[in-house]
């Protein structure tokens, strides 16, 4: 960024106006026609924000976090896929201005909606709208972390910080505009997300990169956008949709790299891309706090890379924009700048990418009426199977199984609901008080009616 | 487990595929419910069986596996698909390869 950007502002892209930067099932469009669209949609949002952008749709979520741009607006990012009622009514309730942009027809929230699907677009002849200069140090996205405990925490990110993230992922990618023919990516991140933010609305505005703007979530859905669009193909996706496409076993088209993030791949999966389907298979690392913070190419090397104007230390990053993150996972860090993981702080899990804390969602089962000891319990495989779940054990004499799921499912986001409810008569604490998991796995078996095969 | 209260028929009016479909589902998800127990007009996401995105990418997958029908989601009828046991299996009864 310029260094006297500070009064000057950045532009909202550099890309030339006919450039592609989405595919649509109708055909690509510009950079220009992107920007007359959310120019006419600025027109007609309310006076305040931000914006809640629920658009499934990924060229009119673009469009929204323009126009909201164009006004001014932040746009509030960890809605999850569609948005949920749960996170409008937060987002209602803390954001006065708060509104919704969506794509279809919402559920009941006390949010107003505009809906984008109905604003006509301008055609061809709309008069050419300039990309707005944006001040670096203003709030564009305020990211929203689940919190197990049923409290979202907001991480606010300056222009400056998410302009400095997507040209550092050009750079390292080869996205930038001299970097050769244009990407066009495919997608299996909602833009909700904050690595589907990164990747599907900042890369496409600040690097030579054109968005598959359909739904890409079954390996049928993946296959079809990968079809749709010209090379170079970059999917950019996770541990779980890549077990999935591999599991189909149907070979994409020619593809120039795969991208994954939210939770480390496996190196064997690695490897059964890159000689699958002929691609570097590439990973991200990152957080909703830090955005994308590093890569490696995983059949090459255990150890990430950062970005570049990332330092990784022990237990924290250094991120241009947003100062010093803490980090959930342990690093160790070598002599040339790049960190090996060391695994998660022992009580955080990350599940459909998303972070709890083991002890923060046992503090709420303790909670549930009825409960009077239990346990939040990550399988043995967390780490390696991008689909485990948790196990709850739960003391809780005269309630069922069902009762404290039910009591659970209104008070935590559904991929940390505990797959197994084991209902058992005492935890098996030990002297400190700790539950070893040895013994709660025997504990488990003594239980009478546990483990019959009906 | 049957409930009094719903507006379900009660489990024992599972149709033959709905019951294979159901023992696709408790297999495939590692679930600890009886298949004859998931109520055939019970919600499978959200409420009901409690489902979420990441049981929809393995469910696609067993389904696709077991019956060759391949799941979408720009189908337009893709909520109305996943409603329940018996909608899925509907669709998988119209589209079923094997």
């Amino acid at each position: 960024m310029p260094p006297d950007a500070g009064n000057v502002g950045i532009r909202l892209t550099e890309r030339p106006a006919s450039d592609v930067i989405c595919h649509r099932q109708a055909g690509p469009v510009t950079v220009g026609a992107l920007l007359a669209h959310a120019a006419a949609v600025a027109a007609v949002l309310p006076g305040e924000g931000p914006a809640v952008n629920a658009c499934a749709d990924r060229y009119l979520a673009l469009v929204g976090f323009v126009a909201a741009l164009m006004r001014g607006h932040a746009t509030l990012l960890g809605a999850g896929r569609r948005g949920t009622p749960a996170f409008w009514d937060m987002a209602a309730a803390r954001h006065a201005g708060a509104y919704a942009l969506t794509d279809t027809v919402l559920p009941a929230t006390s949010l107003p909606a505009i809906r984008l699907d109905e604003i006509a677009e301008p055609g061809a002849v709309a008069a050419p709208v300039p990309p707005p200069a944006i001040p670096p140090e203003q709030i564009v996205a305020i990211a929203y972390t689940s919190g197990s405990t049923g409290t979202p925490t907001a991480h606010a990110k300056t222009w400056g910080a998410v302009v400095t993230c997507a040209e550092a992922a050009a750079e390292r990618f080869g996205f930038r505009a001299g970097d050769g023919p244009a990407s066009a990516i495919v997608a299996t991140v909602p833009p909700q997300h904050m690595y589907g933010f990164e990747t599907t609305m900042m890369l496409p505005l600040r690097a030579s990169v054109g968005v598959h703007a359909g739904e890409s979530f079954f390996p049928s859905d993946v296959l079809g956008a990968l079809a749709a669009v010209p090379p170079r193909r970059v999917l950019v996706t996770t541990p779980l949709h890549l077990r999935a496409l591999l599991a189909d076993g149907r070979r994409p088209p020619d593809l120039s790299a795969v991208i994954s993030a939210t939770a480390p791949l496996a190196r064997e999966m690695a490897q059964t891309v890159e000689r699958g389907w002929d691609a570097p298979m590439l990973e991200i690392y990152g957080a909703t706090e830090a955005g994308s913070l590093a890569s490696r190419r995983t059949v090459q090397e255990e150890s990430w890379l950062p970005y570049r104007g990332v330092q990784v230390r022990p237990d924290v990053a250094a991120v241009p924009g947003l100062g010093e993150v803490p980090l959930a996972d342990r690093v160790e860090t070598d002599a040339t700048g790049r960190f090996l993981l060391l695994g998660r702080q022992a009580d955080v899990v990350k599940l459909g990418g998303k972070r709890a804390s083991l002890a923060d969602l046992t503090q709420t089962l303790a909670a549930v009426d009825g409960v009077v000891d239990g346990i939040f319990v990550a399988p043995d495989d967390i780490e390696t199977n991008p689909a485990a779940r948790l196990v709850a054990y739960v003391v809780a004499p005269g309630r069922s199984a069902e009762e404290i799921l039910g009591a659970l499912r209104r008070r935590i986001d559904p991929v940390f609901l505990p797959r197994r409810v084991a209902m058992l008569d005492a935890l098996p604490r030990d002297a400190l008080g700790k539950v070893p998991r040895q013994a709660l796995a025997m504990a488990e078996g003594r239980q009478p009616g546990k483990h019959d095969p009906a | 487990m049957a409930s009094g209260h719903s507006t379900a028929l009660p489990p024992q009016d599972a149709l033959p595929l709905e019951l294979d479909l159901a023992r696709l589902i408790v297999s495939a998800l590692s679930l600890e419910v009886e298949p004859a127990s998931i109520a055939p007009e019970a919600p499978l996401f959200g409420e009901g069986l409690g489902l979420d995105s990441i049981d929809a990418l393995e469910l696609a997958l067993a389904i696709s596996k077991t019956f060759g029908v391949q799941l979408r989601s720009d189908d337009e009828r893709n909520h109305q698909i996943f409603a329940s046991l018996r909608s899925l299996a509907a669709h998988i009864e119209k589209h079923r390869t094997r």
